[in-house]
C-alpha cells in the first residue's frame, strides 16, 4: 500500500495544475498518508490486534525454521547450533520412509475429498429439504455431537463395535458365526478411517453450507415453482449455483490442508494397522523429530510440506479463476 | 524406599515397558550426546560411557542401617519382604533439617492427581521436612512430553525434577545435565554422604547407575533387580475353571492360552506375550557377545527370530484378545476384568492390583508363572533388571547451601520401612489418612484415595521392600518368587552404564518397534527382518557396533 501511494504521489506536482479535470477514485489515491491514516484509524485500530496475533504466532514462529539448515540441539539453541546447509532435505529426499509417509498421505486425502467433501453439502441439501423447524433441530443436534468428541473416543467407540472383541462381532459369534475384526485390517483402513471422519465431522461440515443456503432469496424459489419446476429443478438451477462459490472456496481451502490428514486418528490407529497404511507426514515427522530427537530433519520434513501446500492453494485459486470463481482471493 | 506402589504402575504401560525393553531391561540405559561430526567448535564433549571405568571415587560409601528384620531377607539382591509391622517406629531424622524455604519439585504419577493445596498429607510430610516441597505432577504416561519441553528452557526447570529412565531425552548426556543440573560428586561422594545417613543407606549399584557424564549427577529411586515384567494369570478365575498351570515351556504356555480362551464367552486366553517370549527365548535387551567375542545387535540375533516366530504363532492363533492386537484401551483393565487370563505385567503391579481391587472383589488374586525357558529342560535366562531406573536431579544453584538443604531434604524422604518418616510417606497421618486395624495395620480411610498419592518416592527412595503388611500372603508370594526368579539372573554385556549414544543413531531403532508389531501380526514376515537388518547395518548400524565396542573395550 505504502509503495503504491509512494508511487502515485510521486507525479502529482506535474498534474497540479490539471487536477481538478480528475474523477474521484485517483483523487483518494492522492491523500497523505497521515490524512489516510488518520481517516482509517478506527478499522486499523480494529484490525491490530489480529496483526499482533497473527505476526506473534505466526511469523515469528516462521524464523525457527532455521533448524531445517542447522545441525539443531533446543539445549544448544539456534545461536550455537553449527550450520550444516541442505544436509537435512538431502537426507528427506533420500528417505524411502518420507516419500512412503507422502503417497499415503496423498491416498488418503485424495479418497477422502471424493468421498468425504461431497456428504456435508448433500447433508444440507437434506436437512434443508425438512421442513418441521422443530424435527430439523434435532437433527442437526445429532449430526453436531460427534465433531465434540476427541479422536480417542472416536477411536475407542469404533472398536467397541467394530473390533474383533465389539458389538457386532461378538454378536456374530453368539449366533455361531465366526467373528471378524474391522479394526485391525490394513485392505480395509482407507474406507475406516473415512468412515470415522465421515461419522465425527460431517454433521459439523454442514453448517456453512447450511448458512449459504440460507442466503438464497426465497423469491427465487417461488418464481421457479410458478414456472412448473419440482423439487429437483429448483435443487439443481437455483440451490446449488447459489452455493457453488461456497463450495469452490472449501474445496481451495481443504487443497491447502490437504497434507495435513488427521494425526491423532492415525497415531491412535497406527499400531494395529501398521504403518504401512497409516504412516503420513504428520506421523513421520513426530517420529523423526520428537521421538528420534533429529530435529533439523523433521523441520526440513515439515517445510517440504508446507510448501506443497502452499502451491496446491495457489494452482486451485488459479483454477477456480479459469472456472469463473473468485476463489479465496483475487488480484486487484 | 518404595513398596511395589509407584513400579507397578509405571511398568503397566505399554509405552513404558516397550521403552523398559529397549533401555532398561537390559540394565544399560542410553542418553544422546551431540553428534560428534557437528560437535567441532561447541562445548559438547565426546561421549562418555559412565559407569564403567574408574568410577568407584564419585560413589557415596555404604553404610546400611537397619530399622526393622524382613521376614523373607533378601536373595541375591531382590526385594526383601515384611508380613509385620516393627512394635515400635523410628524416627530416622529427629528434627527437621530444612530452613522453611519452598521449592518446586516435578514428578510423574500414574494415577489420579491430587490437589497439592489444602492437602493434609503433603502439608504433614512438609512439616518433617521443615521445607515446602511444592509439587507439579504430571501424568506418568505424557511425562516424557513435557520433560523434553521443560528441559529445553532452563528457566522453566523446577529447582528439582524427576526423570525416568526411560524417558531421558536424546541428547541429555552432555547436552543437558551439564548445562542444567547441580553435579552431587562433592556433596555425596565417598564418607561425605555420611551427612545423610539414610542416601548412605542406598545400595551403591543404584548410586552408580546414577552416573551421567562421569559425575554422580542423579538421586536414585531403586528398583528389583530381579522383578522384571512377570508373566501373570489370573488365579481365581482359573481355579473356578478347574485348570492349575503348569509351564515349562513355550509350547506348554501356548497350550495353556488356548484352552482359556473362549470368545463366545468374552474370555481369551491372553494379551501381547511378547516381553514373556523375550524372556522365554533370552532374548538380549541391546548387545550381546558371540562366541567369537563380537558384539551382537539384539535385533541380529537367533533369539529375536524366534521369539518373533513364537509371537506370531501366538497371535495366529487366536488366543490373544483382539483389543490387545488393536492395541486399543487399558490392557490392565481387561486383565483385572477377566477378559483376559493371561498377562505380561510389570512385577509391581501385582500388589498394586491388591491394593486397587480386593476391598471391592476379597478373592482377587493374580499370580505369576515361575520363570520357565522356551524350550523344556533348558536353563531359563532372566535378565538382570536395572538397580536403578528412576532419578532426579537438582537444579543448578550458585548457592551451595541450597543444595546441601536440598540434600537434606532428600535423606528424609529416603527413610527405609521401620522408621515414621517411612510410614507418613507411605500411608499419611494417622486418624485422616489411615486407621490401626489389627497389628498396627494400616486400614486406608476414603481422604487417602483423595488425597495421599506416592509422589516423594520419584525424588529418592531407599533400598526397596515389599511392605504390603496388610497382604502377607502376598509378601511371602512374591519374595518366594523373585528369590526363584534371582536363581536366573544374567548380567548382559553393558549392564549398569549409562551410555550417552549419539543422537544421529536414534532414528535407526525406530523401524524395529513397528517392524516387531508388524510381523507378530503377521502383515509382515521374518525376510522383512532381514531387509531391516541389512538397511540398519549400512545406515548407522556398523558405527554404533564399534562405538560400543570402543566402550567395550576400555571396559
Amino acid at each position: 500500500m505504502t509503495t503504491a501511494s509512494v508511487r502515485q504521489r510521486s507525479p502529482a506536482p506535474d498534474h497540479a495544475g490539471s487536477g481538478a479535470a480528475k474523477s474521484a477514485a485517483p483523487l483518494v489515491r492522492h491523500l497523505s498518508w497521515q490524512t489516510r491514516l488518520k481517516r482509517d484509524r478506527s478499522l486499523l485500530l480494529m484490525v491490530s490486534p489480529t496483526i499482533v496475533l497473527l505476526v506473534v504466532f505466526c511469523y515469528v514462529p516462521m524464523l525457527g525454521n532455521i533448524i531445517a539448515w542447522q545441525d539443531y540441539s533446543p539445549y544448544v539453541g539456534f545461536v550455537h547450533s553449527p550450520f550444516v546447509g541442505w544436509d537435512a532435505f538431502v537426507r528427506v529426499f533420500n528417505n524411502p520412509a518420507f516419500v512412503h509417509a507422502v503417497v499415503n498421505t496423498l491416498t488418503i486425502t485424495t479418497f477422502q475429498l471424493v468421498f468425504f467433501f461431497p456428504i456435508p453439502i448433500a447433508l444440507a441439501l437434506l436437512l434443508n429439504s425438512v421442513v418441521t423447524p422443530r424435527l430439523r433441530t434435532l437433527v442437526q443436534s445429532i449430526v453436531y455431537l460427534p465433531h465434540f468428541f476427541s479422536w480417542v473416543l472416536v477411536v475407542t467407540l469404533f472398536q467397541q463395535i467394530f473390533g474383533g472383541a465389539g458389538l457386532i462381532s461378538q454378536t456374530v459369534r453368539q449366533n455361531g458365526g465366526s467373528g471378524f475384526d474391522l479394526m485391525t485390517n490394513p485392505s480395509t483402513f482407507l474406507l475406516l478411517i473415512t468412515g470415522q471422519s465421515v461419522w465425527k465431522e460431517a454433521g459439523w461440515g454442514i453448517i456453512i453450507f447450511l448458512a449459504a443456503i440460507a442466503t438464497v432469496s426465497p423469491e427465487l424459489y417461488e418464481a421457479a415453482a410458478m414456472d412448473g419446476a419440482g423439487k429437483w429443478r429448483r435443487m439443481w438451477h437455483i440451490t446449488l449455483p447459489a452455493i457453488r462459490p461456497v463450495v469452490i472456496l472449501l474445496l481451495i481451502l481443504q487443497l491447502g490442508n490437504m497434507l495435513s490428514v488427521g494425526f491423532e486418528q492415525l497415531i491412535l490407529q497406527r499400531d494395529s494397522v501398521g504403518p504401512g497404511v497409516s504412516e503420513v507426514i504428520d506421523t513421520y515427522v513426530y517420529f523423526q523429530g520428537v521421538v528420534a530427537g533429529d530435529w533439523s530433519f523433521a523441520t526440513a520434513a515439515g517445510l517440504l510440506k508446507g510448501a506443497i501446500s502452499l502451491v496446491l492453494v495457489l494452482g486451485a485459486n488459479k483454477l477456480a479463476h479459469m472456472l469463473g470463481e473468485s476463489g479465496i482471493y483475487q488480484k486487484a | 524406599m518404595n513398596t511395589t506402589t509407584p513400579l507397578g504402575r509405571i511398568r503397566d504401560h505399554t509405552v513404558t515397558r516397550r521403552s523398559f525393553l529397549w533401555m532398561v531391561a537390559g540394565g544399560a540405559a542410553v542418553i544422546g550426546v551431540p553428534s560428534l561430526l557437528t560437535g567441532c567448535g561447541s562445548a559438547a564433549p565426546a561421549p562418555v560411557a559412565a559407569g564403567g571405568g574408574d568410577i568407584a571415587s564419585l560413589l557415596p560409601s555404604y553404610i546400611p542401617i537397619e530399622f526393622a528384620k524382613p521376614d523373607y531377607p533378601s536373595v541375591n539382591g531382590t526385594t526383601p519382604g515384611y508380613v509385620t509391622l516393627p512394635e515400635k517406629l523410628v524416627r530416622s531424622v529427629p528434627k527437621p533439617p530444612g530452613s522453611g524455604a519452598a521449592f518446586t519439585v516435578m514428578t510423574p504419577l500414574w494415577g489420579t492427581i491430587p490437589q497439592t493445596d489444602g492437602n493434609q498429607y503433603y502439608a504433614g510430610v512438609n512439616k518433617i521436612l521443615g521445607s515446602e516441597i511444592k509439587f507439579q505432577i504430571t501424568d506418568g504416561n505424557t511425562y516424557g512430553d513435557k520433560l523434553a519441553t521443560v528441559l529445553a528452557s532452563q528457566k522453566d526447570v523446577p529447582d528439582w525434577v524427576c526423570v525416568p529412565g526411560w524417558n531421558l531425552p536424546k541428547r541429555f548426556g552432555a547436552e543437558i545435565v551439564d548445562h542444567v543440573f547441580e553435579d552431587l560428586t562433592p556433596f555425596l561422594a565417598g564418607d561425605k554422604v555420611k551427612a545423610y545417613p539414610n542416601l548412605a543407606n542406598i545400595p551403591t549399584s543404584a548410586w552408580k547407575a546414577s552416573v551421567f557424564n562421569g559425575k554422580l549427577f542423579g538421586l536414585p529411586m531403586p528398583g528389583d533387580i530381579a522383578g522384571g515384567n512377570p508373566t501373570f494369570y489370573r488365579a481365581n478365575l482359573l481355579d473356578k475353571m478347574g485348570i492349575t498351570p503348569d509351564v515349562k515351556s513355550a509350547d506348554d504356555l501356548l497350550a495353556l492360552v488356548l484352552e482359556l480362551t473362549d470368545a463366545k464367552a468374552g474370555h481369551w486366553g491372553c494379551g501381547d506375550l511378547w516381553l514373556t517370549a523375550c524372556q522365554m527365548f533370552a532374548v538380549p535387551g541391546n548387545w550381546k557377545l558371540d562366541d567369537k567375542g563380537k558384539l551382537v545387535s539384539r535385533t541380529e540375533t537367533e533369539e529375536y527370530r524366534q521369539a518373533l516366530a513364537w509371537t506370531t504363532k501366538l497371535f495366529a492363533s487366536g488366543a490373544v484378545h483382539p483389543d490387545e492386537i488393536a492395541k486399543n484401551g487399558d490392557s490392565k483393565g481387561r486383565f483385572q476384568g477377566g477378559q483376559l487370563l493371561v498377562a505380561n505385567q510389570g512385577w509391581g503391579a501385582w500388589g498394586e492390583a491388591l491394593s486397587d481391587l480386593r476391598g471391592g472383589d476379597p478373592e482377587y488374586s493374580q499370580l505369576p508363572l515361575p520363570i520357565f525357558s522356551a524350550v523344556k529342560g533348558d536353563k531359563p535366562v532372566l535378565s538382570k533388571g536395572a538397580p536403578a531406573s528412576i532419578f532426579s536431579f537438582l537444579k543448578k544453584n550458585d548457592d551451595k547451601a541450597v543444595i546441601k538443604e536440598m540434600l537434606a531434604l532428600a535423606n528424609v524422604i529416603a527413610a527405609p520401612f521401620g522408621t515414621t518418616e517411612f510410614d507418613l510417606i507411605q500411608n499419611g497421618i494417622e486418624g485422616v489418612h489411615f486407621t490401626k486395624g489389627d497389628k498396627g495395620v494400616r486400614i486406608p480411610t476414603p481422604l487417602a484415595a483423595k488425597e495421599l498419592q506416592p509422589t516423594y518416592v520419584f525424588l529418592v527412595d531407599g533400598p526397596t521392600a515389599n511392605a504390603k503388611v496388610q497382604f502377607p500372603g502376598f509378601v511371602k508370594a512374591e519374595s518366594e518368587y523373585l528369590a526363584d526368579a534371582s536363581k536366573y539372573l544374567v548380567e548382559e554385556v553393558f549392564y549398569g552404564m549409562q551410555i550417552s549414544e549419539p543422537p544421529r543413531y536414534a532414528s535407526l531403532k525406530l523401524p524395529f518397534d513397528d517392524l516387531e508389531k508388524a510381523i507378530v501380526r503377521g502383515r509382515k514376515s521374518l525376510k522383512d527382518l532381514d531387509e531391516a537388518v541389512t538397511t540398519w547395518k549400512s545406515s548407522g548400524g556398523e558405527e554404533l557396533r564399534k562405538f560400543y565396542q570402543d566402550i567395550l573395550d576400555k571396559k
